[in-house]
């Protein structure tokens, strides 16, 4: 096969199918016609729409940052220390009641400085103790 | 095909009263990409329908390639888009075929009804006469030309490509080579290989 007959194989084939596509019928280069303004309108519509994710993705980057911290800080040890440093402020808030020096507190502190002598008669009345 | 029945609506949002800024240059590159579009669609389709021999098979792979083109790479400097369309064309054209192969895998387990001997052939197109009497000359070039589709399917599909992109297309081995994502020293092996199994198995007849 020479290199002729390659060129000429060629020129023949290229030919018949620019015949070929010339020769395409209306119903197909109506289709392609739709085809490609379908093209052009699926562009021309998505732009606005990529243009809005460009907008909130700074957004969407900065909730998702802020719902992780909450997750880790909510599954991490600090958050429980953090329930057990609110208990004892708890117990704390106790200990200011009874020691606080309110009307109703100093009362009855009063009430027990007056009464020693009855509440340790009634310990002793209620725990006997070996006979001396 | 549904795809290709539904288009009533105006396409371009250009004609919109308000654009927006830069919708000058949007306006002018949508421009260049329909007028691209509109010169390369028609061979585009033939080279597809020479790979797949369906039509609206062939119609969806190139609609399938003129969306991913606008969407993907309208942007992209013209000179890139006809090897990205291309390149886009021929996986639309490889990944349909790998999904008939699959299903005709498929399709061979299951119990199908049984074919009608009779009952081949039944596109009503195929019994309508031709509206005018074919004129002899035009009549072996479409014989020629469907000989010439034959052995292009039975080609393996890497020295199809090289064939159809060199010769019909016109791109120059370079071009070729970035379509076909390969060197340009396989797409000359590919295209010599193919012109050498075509012309052997065309000799006689052409």
């Amino acid at each position: 096969m020479s290199e002729q007959d390659n060129d000429a194989f060629e020129k023949r084939s290229r030919a018949l199918f620019q015949d070929s596509v010339e020769g395409l019928d209306m119903r197909i280069r109506s289709r392609l016609t739709q085809a490609r303004s379908a093209a052009l309108e699926a562009a021309a519509t998505r732009r606005p729409w990529a243009l809005g994710w460009k907008i909130w993705t700074p957004a969407a980057g900065v909730t998702t940052a802020a719902i992780l911290g909450v997750v880790l800080w909510m599954g991490s040890p600090l958050h429980h220390q953090a329930g057990t440093l609110a208990d004892a402020q708890s117990n704390f808030e106790d200990l200011d009641l009874l020691a606080s020096s309110d009307e109703g507190s100093a009362d009855a502190m009063d009430m027990l400085q007056d009464d020693i002598d009855f509440y340790d008669f009634a310990d002793k009345d209620a725990n006997p103790g070996p006979a001396a | 095909m549904a795809r290709f029945g539904t288009l009533n609506t105006a396409w371009m949002v250009w004609d919109n009263p308000a654009p927006t800024p830069g919708g000058a240059a949007v306006l002018e590159y949508t421009q260049e990409l329909e007028k691209f579009l509109a010169e390369i669609e028609r061979r585009a389709f033939r080279m597809a329908q020479v790979a797949l021999r369906d039509p609206d098979d062939a119609l969806d792979v190139v609609q399938d390639a003129m969306l991913k083109l606008t969407r993907n790479y309208a942007s992209r400097p013209s000179a890139e888009w006809r090897p990205l369309f291309y390149r886009i064309l021929e996986n639309g054209i490889r990944d349909l075929q790998r999904r008939r192969t699959v299903r005709k895998r498929v399709m061979t387990w299951l119990p199908g009804p049984k074919e009608d001997p009779d009952n081949e052939a039944q596109d009503p197109m195929e019994n309508v006469a031709d509206a005018a009497p074919a004129i002899p000359e035009r009549l072996m070039q479409a014989q020629a030309m469907q000989q010439l589709e034959e052995s292009l399917r039975a080609l393996p599909t890497r020295q199809r490509e090289a064939f159809m992109l060199r010769n019909f297309e016109g791109m120059d081995v370079a071009e070729t080579a970035s379509t076909m994502a390969c060197s340009e020293g396989s797409v000359k092996t590919h295209y010599s290989r193919a012109v050498h199994a075509l012309r052997e198995k065309l000799g006689e007849v052409w």
